[in-house]
């Protein structure tokens, strides 16, 4: 039995959104996340590098639940949010969902009209009262998603007759209209060519303002210039956590600075 | 100008020329264009075997379609009909159809009079055998109907007897009329000499369609109608049940059932059950539904639930096929803005899949339709003399037969004229199967969605 009100005052002094402590997940047999202790900040944008198979994927989903969905898949260890433990028995999947939205690989509108990608969530969550409200959260919700002015003229034409760098703005503002708390990106722009990834970057570091945003990335150069905070994974291991300027400038650990320099990964 | 091209550019190349093909292409391309030839010839032997099946189907069946039909004006005497004089509804009904017959008789043998033919035949009662045994039941029903029309004549249109119709349709030759006792060479004579008049004529017979089956000896009356509705009322319990049943068996195994061994036990079961030869479903539906639950035979309830077992396993493993088709992302995406499982299954999941399992389950439906051998064992084959049914309960409830299972029965029979009905009936079924797949494909191109 622990007492999460006394730990999570602590936590908050420290300004700490998620606070992970050895966490470890296994596939099956498969040892996939070592040990992994590490505190998350809020309302800053904190990436997560390292090589492909290295576990940040994994760990991120760990942070909404969605490895819930996998059977095989077996989380041990503390991942507590505003010191509330996500993994206690009390917790539902479905509430902690809402409060920490994610973004995908690869952008998956639903396929129904732009509006109702939108409305969705606030509709199943019950945010709004009537039409205005969500015609409302709509609006901010895609306006926050920096792409209202493309598509304000045919909300009600697919989300999937979008581009893709669109789709995955869409994809984001729908994740921002249940009001979360925590945003987690997948490799939001690992689909999108250079102009919409920089759109994306962009609204990136604009969602820092609201929300606390983990954003798991292949490339090191979109690392560096949206993020605050950096981790590298390596093997399942936490290799080193500090700040963005620090890692790619400074890195402690030589597997850091084999990574970005290029000699492995 | 600028010369990009290589220093060794026109040069003659060193191994072989691109313009000759060496041994091993020219022994590659040909096993390609053999392979080619062999898909085109088993293409060609299926259209061949489709070909002759449908010319089949048309030759022998179309001329069920079409029935000969003998129209006189018959007198319908008052003294026969109504002896007292007072309409009495009652007292009409008294006279069963062995009192119409002398006046049908004597109608036709008026008209072969009119048309001036020479005959041996000169008694009414000679004409018999020309017209249908129905007759009598059919002017009585018009007489009941309307009692005024007693003491006039009234233009009827009587079936011709199935022999008169074989004859016009080259089914009855003069050469075998020795062994037939139900027609002489005369009757012919007298069919032909009516002919030019119109008297006797071929035309389109409605009551194949709809009309019910008809005893051994009256194959002209026999119609596939009662045994259609028997079906339509079979297919709507396998709809109600099945489609239900199957589809959330299906969502539950695929989306919600832990991945364990029984589930892997149910899955192997289920693919088995899809092999079962339809009969043993019939022996488990005559030992549970009829034996044990004491339902009624024959009916088209049982029918219908028998044909429902038989269907599960096929629309079970039609909608998990779709229900896999659709891409994880959107169940991702879903359970990503905090959608619950069982929202994520029936706000995204479902209605993409839609599609899929509405086309599994007419095509279930549709092989549903023409089963037959679980039908034998619940007693929905064989002469079942039933006319429409009245009402919902009376259709599920009442003996009844299904198409397949009335093309069955009439094939059995000894009269030949039920040979053409059975093909007759065949392509009406043909017709049902093909419109059902139709909508199938129809659905599926309208409703389905692209990523």
């Amino acid at each position: 039995m622990y007492d999460t009100e006394k730990l999570g005052t602590d936590v908050n002094q420290n300004d700490t959104k998620i606070s992970a402590r050895n966490v470890q997940v296994y596939y099956g047999d498969t040892h996939a996340i070592k040990d992994v202790n590490v505190d998350i900040g809020s309302k800053a944008v904190t990436a997560f590098i390292g090589p492909s198979g290295c576990g940040k994927s994994t760990f991120l989903r760990c942070i909404n639940r969605m490895n819930d969905t996998i059977d095989v898949c077996r989380v041990e260890g503390d991942i507590k949010i505003d010191g509330e433990d996500i993994y206690d028995k009390r917790v539902d999947p479905v509430q902690l969902r809402a409060k920490v939205g994610m973004v995908f690989q690869k952008p998956n509108p639903f396929p129904k009209s732009i509006y109702d990608n939108i409305a969705y969530g606030p509709r199943i969550h019950g945010l709004a009262k009537n039409k205005a409200e969500l015609d409302e959260i709509v609006e901010k919700s895609l306006r926050r998603g920096a792409i209202w002015n493309e598509v304000k003229d045919r909300l009600h034409a697919p989300g999937t007759g979008l581009s893709g760098g669109q789709q995955q703005r869409l994809c984001i503002a729908r994740a921002v209209a249940t009001e979360p708390e925590v945003l987690l990106m997948d490799e939001p722009c690992s689909a999108l060519d250079p102009i919409a990834t920089a759109q994306v970057e962009e609204l990136i570091d604009e969602l820092r303002d609201q929300f606390s945003v983990v954003i798991v990335t292949h490339s090191m150069q979109q690392a560096a210039r949206v993020s605050q905070k950096t981790a590298f994974f390596h093997l399942g291991n936490l290799v080193e956590y500090g700040d963005t300027s620090q890692i790619f400038t400074n890195p402690k650990d030589e597997r850091t600075e084999s990574y970005i320099t290029g000699r492995i990964g | 100008m600028t010369d990009a091209s290589l220093p060794n550019a026109g040069a003659t190349p060193k191994s072989g020329s691109l313009h000759e093909i060496d041994a091993r292409t020219k022994k590659r391309n040909a096993a390609e264009k053999r392979f080619r030839v062999y898909g085109v010839a088993a293409i060609a032997t299926g259209i061949i075997f489709l070909i002759v099946l449908l010319f089949a189907i048309l030759t022998n069946g179309l001329g069920a379609f079409h029935q000969t039909f003998i129209s006189v004006p018959v007198y319908l005497d008052e003294a026969k009909l109504d002896k007292k004089g007072n309409r009495n509804i009652d007292d009409i009904k008294k006279v069963s159809t062995f009192g119409y017959n002398p006046l049908i008789q004597k109608a036709v043998l008026k008209a072969v009079e009119d048309a001036g033919i020479e005959t041996p035949l000169t008694k009414s009662k000679n004409m018999k055998a020309l017209v249908s045994a129905s007759a009598a039941a059919q002017v009585r029903q018009a007489v009941i109907d309307n009692p005024a029309l007693i003491g006039q004549t009234v233009e009827f249109r009587f079936l011709a007897s199935s022999r008169v119709d074989g004859y016009l349709k080259g089914r009855v030759h003069r050469e075998h009329l020795a062994r037939d006792k139900n027609i002489d060479a005369e009757h012919l004579d007298i069919v032909d000499g009516l002919l030019p008049s119109g008297v006797v004529k071929k035309s389109f017979n409605p009551a194949f369609i709809f009309g019910a089956d008809a005893s051994e000896s009256r194959a002209e009356q026999a119609g596939i109608g009662v045994s259609m509705i028997g079906s339509l009322f079979m297919m709507l319990v396998v709809l109600f049940l099945a489609l239900p049943i199957g589809v959330a068996a299906s969502i539950y195994l695929e989306e919600f059932a832990p991945k364990n061994r029984w589930t892997d036990l149910i899955e192997v079961n289920i693919s088995n059950l899809a092999a079962v030869p339809s009969i043993v479903f019939g022996i488990l539906g005559l030992a549970v539904f009829i034996q044990f639950m004491h339902l009624p035979q024959s009916a088209p309830l049982v029918g219908g639930l028998v044909l429902t077992l038989m269907t599960l396993p096929t629309i079970i493993i039609s909608t998990r096929a779709s229900l896999k088709a659709v891409p994880p992302s959107i169940r991702d995406a879903a359970l990503g803005v905090g959608a619950s499982k069982m929202q994520s299954v029936f706000h995204h999941v479902l209605p993409l899949a839609a599609p899929g399992i509405l086309t599994g389950t007419i095509i279930g439906l549709a092989q549903a339709l023409g089963e037959t051998a679980p039908l034998l064992l619940i007693g929905m084959v064989g002469y079942i003399a039933s006319n429409p049914p009245g009402g919902v309960v009376e259709g599920l409830m009442s003996p009844n037969s299904a198409m397949p299972a009335q093309i069955y029965e009439w094939a059995k029979r000894a009269d030949p004229a039920y040979y053409e009905r059975a093909w007759g009936g065949i392509i009406i079924l043909l017709i049902f199967l093909i419109s059902m797949n139709t909508l199938a494909v129809l659905l599926r191109r309208r409703f389905e969605r692209r990523w």
